[in-house]
């Protein structure tokens, strides 16, 4: 098979030996056998005897104060083996960060005495089949009080907001300050010196992985007391270290057998069925299965955060940007869960690919009673480049001005200094531009043509 | 719970189980017979990960309680090739690259074999409606699309050729002729 | 959970079924995904798919559909090709192998897609009740249900003369998606205007609506788009939220789907 278009080596030529021998030729997928055959084994597949199910009861309120919770019914249900509860969890709290020196713990495993979003677990159902699971789990009874609810991300951080987490703000604290910050410059100053001032607020909604394997694991007890662990995350070790902090058993006691996703993209990065099912089956001596329906991979599984973005741009008529202020706001929903590192990547991504002398860049996480948000493909950098690239187009045609010229001449060059004090190397975007350009028939002329990462115009 | 003795024509070979009332067909194949082939991705009948051919036609084995599809030909994903030679329709999904995570793969090509299979030479646009009810997350459609064109073509050039196909032979009889007899004239029993 | 499922071999003892507290089971595309995924009481259910009532008939132009025949049947008739785009915007073919005539009569709207068809074809339905088989219009039983226990048998409708038909369906996705809006007429038009006109509406109510206002308006017109305008504006919709369309937006893009349904464009 031909490559579709030849691959452009001059610009690496001296980092690069030899030539590309995989890329744009076809190379059979190794699984593609077992896809094609339905042979490929999913951790579904796997039907151990003697079974259990995993159910959830779960809170249907968005902020709210547990008064009493009452399993009496859940335990009258024909089939039902157990119930657990946040005092059977031998250390409730998710720590999924933890394990890279990011605190405090803040989400239970399983809710107890407020829920904080809709869909949070509070009591888990094991039972024989799948159905009585289900039936103990709908025969839990919870008593709340409502709490004020706060669903959007500037509301939570307005004065006189409900605080809604038990460290006393609304947003993550980054180092004493409330939020993610760059500051390169002097971002007034810049303002001032400038032609134009631009602004644009951009938003995003949370976005669903919607896998279509729902997310899950089947846990099954060995002989030797370890606990072997099918499941469909797409991190192993996170899986085994986490499950294994949660249940205060040595992480030698368990094992993690995965490797097959039915589709992740993120989303099955954070370690929510497993410890329950290890939990379940820790409890009953029985394997025990915990997958999510359809309707709670939709409603509770993480999703991609949904963001405010708000920038300021001052900008001379020629189209240079002298500077950036960004202030951006992401909804961790209701927990941490990958959120306080998504924003500290939202700020490292500030302000785009280009080279502005003046940035102050604001990040907040932000907490509201709202599904956990968490990793999804370039989470904390996605939404943000579609604001800064909607931005860009959005000055440009303030100006006037063709919006591939406009990104040509902001372009960061190899030796800029970054807002981050980085030294920019192997940036490569001028001539990524001048490429794109040509493949679509976009005429530059030749200042523009001429550009180079290696050197910055003067100007 | 009484529970049932059901009878499948399953892959081509008469099997037996039994039958709770809330078996669906999708459980009977992958919890009593082990074939883990057909995936349950939301058992709403909603992402077509557990379509198998029922009496030839695609369906969703999730919603079918598997005692009222007694004495029916039920035909899975792993009843396609013949030992290790892939059919053409899986074969054009390896080639054309139509799988990412493999979950949705299973009920794609029972999709796209119940096209080919009533459709030797579809369009573009036959195809895309024929897997309209298959959710893949991955590949984008596509490469799935580009697969199943090219599976029919190769259909055509094996036919052409006289090529031998068992499998496709075992697809083309019984089971169409079942589906026909069901949807007879009414017999004007209680047309009253 | 279902803790039965009975396979009569007949109308009459799936209605004696039925009559003992079972609910019928059409092609379990609505049921079974309730069964799924939801708590809830115990459910006998009456299977309907060896019952005899799968079949289509054709009789000059009176058109009997049995109430199991399968939308996939209907899709596979080349004699009821006018009804083939409705069918076709109906869930996707591993769902249409399944689904029923009778059921698509009483799933919630925005589904009901070939109800909507049928109620502007004026169809009627046979009803087996206690008293025995009777005729009911389908207008009426959208509009008031059946009694618990009935059992609808066969529907009869009168095949629309060629052109005079027309179905359009406004959805998220082109295929394989619920109605924003779904509109479905019978409509002749003589010497410039508009003759005879059925007109019924999907997705703008939560039951079917048949659109007299409209019909008063189109009736003796001529079919304009200033006329549709004003027929688009002559009916009390009552649209709802759902996952596929808000209802601000629903009846924002109503008028515009009636005249691509009546006007093609």
């Amino acid at each position: 098979m031909g490559r579709l278009t030849p691959i452009d080596t001059t610009y690496f030529k001296d980092e690069r030996a030899g030539d590309f021998t995989v890329i744009g030729s076809a190379v059979q997928r190794s699984d593609a056998r077992g896809h094609v055959t339905g042979r490929t084994l999913f951790f579904e597949d796997l039907t151990p005897p003697g079974l259990t199910h995993v159910k959830i009861h779960r809170s249907t309120r968005h902020h709210a104060r547990i008064d009493r919770v009452d399993v009496s019914g859940a335990l009258e249900v024909p089939g039902v083996l157990r119930v657990i509860t946040h005092e059977d969890v031998p250390n409730n709290w998710y720590v999924v960060l933890r394990l890279i020196g990011v605190g405090p713990d803040d989400e239970p495993v399983l809710a107890e005495d407020r829920v904080l979003y809709r869909g949070e677990p509070i009591v888990a159902v094991v039972a024989e089949t799948e159905e009585a699971a289900r039936e103990g789990a709908a025969r839990v009874v919870v008593d709340y009080t409502d709490l004020p609810a706060v669903l959007d991300v500037e509301a939570a951080l307005a004065d006189g907001a409900p605080i809604i987490k038990q460290a006393g703000t609304n947003h993550f604290v980054y180092e004493g300050h409330p939020c993610r910050r760059i500051r390169f410059g002097d971002v007034e100053r810049g303002f001032a010196e400038a032609d134009r001032i631009i602004e644009g607020r951009y938003s995003s909604s949370p976005i669903e992985h919607a896998p279509v394997e729902p997310t899950g694991c089947i846990v099954v007890p060995q002989g030797d007391g370890r606990l072997r662990i099918h499941s469909n995350t797409q991190a192993a070790f996170f899986t085994l270290d986490n499950t294994a902090l949660i249940l205060g058993v040595p992480p030698t006691s368990l094992r993690v057998v995965g490797g097959t996703v039915g589709g992740g993209f993120g989303g099955k990065v954070d370690v929510i069925v497993e410890p329950l099912a290890c939990l379940a089956a820790m409890l009953t001596g029985r394997p025990a299965k915990y997958v999510y329906s359809r309707a709670e991979e939709m409603q509770v599984s993480s999703t991609r955060a949904a963001e405010h973005i708000h920038i300021k741009d001052g900008v001379m008529d020629d189209g240079r940007i002298v500077a950036r202020q960004v202030t951006l706001y992401v909804d961790a929903g209701a927990y941490s869960r990958h959120s306080p590192y998504g924003t500290t990547k939202a700020a490292a991504h500030m302000p785009g690919p280009y080279t502005i002398p003046n940035v102050h860049v604001d990040c907040y996480c932000v907490y509201t009673n709202r599904t956990p948000s968490s990793a999804m493909r370039g989470f904390g950098v996605t939404i943000g480049d579609f604001a800064l690239e909607s931005h860009m187009d959005h000055v440009a045609r303030e100006l006037g001005m063709d919006p591939l010229r406009l990104r040509l001449k902001n372009a960061y060059r190899d030796g800029d200094m970054k807002a981050h004090r980085k030294i920019a190397s192997g940036t490569a975007l001028v001539e990524v531009i001048q490429s794109a350009a040509d493949l679509v028939g976009h005429d530059l002329p030749p200042e523009y043509r001429a550009m180079s990462s290696a050197e910055r115009p003067e100007g | 719970m009484p529970s049932t003795i059901v009878t499948l024509k399953l892959n081509g070979t008469e099997r037996e189980l039994i039958a709770r009332p809330s078996t669906t067909l999708l459980s009977a194949l992958r919890d009593t017979f082990g074939l883990t082939g057909a995936k349950r991705g939301c058992a709403q009948g909603g992402c077509g990960s557990c379509t198998v051919l029922l009496d030839g036609r695609p369906a969703v084995s999730c919603l079918i309680p598997v005692v009222t599809v007694d004495g029916c030909a039920v035909e899975t994903v792993e009843g396609l090739a013949d030992g290790d030679r892939l059919d053409d329709v899986q074969q054009a999904f390896v080639d054309h690259f139509a799988t990412q995570c493999g979950f949705c793969t299973p009920g794609m090509i029972m999709s796209a074999t119940a096209l080919l299979n009533r459709e030797p030479a579809p369009t573009r646009q036959d195809v895309t409606e024929a897997i309209c009810g298959n959710v893949c997350r991955c590949t984008g459609y596509e490469p799935i699309v580009t697969a199943v064109l090219s599976a029919a073509e190769s259909r055509r050039d094996g036919a052409a050729e006289g090529r031998h196909d068992s499998a496709a032979e075992r697809r083309h009889d019984g089971a169409g002729e079942r589906h026909r007899d069901a949807a007879a004239p009414l017999s004007g029993k209680a047309a009253g | 959970m279902l803790i039965s499922v009975e396979m009569p071999d007949s109308a009459e003892a799936a209605h004696a079924s039925l009559q003992a507290g079972a609910v019928p089971l059409g092609g379990g595309t609505h049921l079974l995904t309730r069964m799924n995924d939801e708590a809830g009481p115990d459910l006998r259910v009456v299977s309907l798919r060896k019952a005899g009532l799968r079949g289509i008939d054709v009789d000059g132009d009176t058109v009997t559909l049995g109430a199991a025949t399968t939308l996939a049947d209907l899709e596979d008739d080349p004699r009821l090709g006018y009804l083939a785009g409705c069918v076709r915007s109906i869930a996707s073919p591993p769902v249409r192998t399944l689904a029923t005539v009778a059921g698509n009569l009483f799933v919630p709207q925005p589904y009901g897609d070939l109800a909507a068809a049928l109620l502007a074809l004026d169809a009627e339905l046979d009803v087996l009740g206690t008293a025995g088989l009777r005729r009911e219009r389908l207008e009426r039983v959208v509009a008031d249900g059946l009694p618990e226990g009935e059992l609808v048998t066969r529907i009869r409708f009168t095949a629309p003369a060629p052109g005079t038909f027309r179905f359009h369906k406004a959805s998220r996705r082109r295929l394989n998606s619920g109605s924003i809006v779904t509109v479905a007429a019978r409509l002749t038009v003589e010497d410039g205007l508009v003759g005879d006109v059925r007109l019924v509406l999907g997705g703008l109510s939560r039951r079917l609506l048949r659109a007299a206002g409209a019909e008063r308006v189109l009736r003796g017109a001529p079919l304009t788009a200033e006329v549709v305008a004003e027929a688009a504006g002559a009916d009390v919709i009552e649209p709802f939220d759902d996952a596929y369309a808000s209802a601000w937006y629903r009846a924002r893009v109503y008028p515009v789907h009636l005249r691509r349904a009546l006007l093609g464009a």
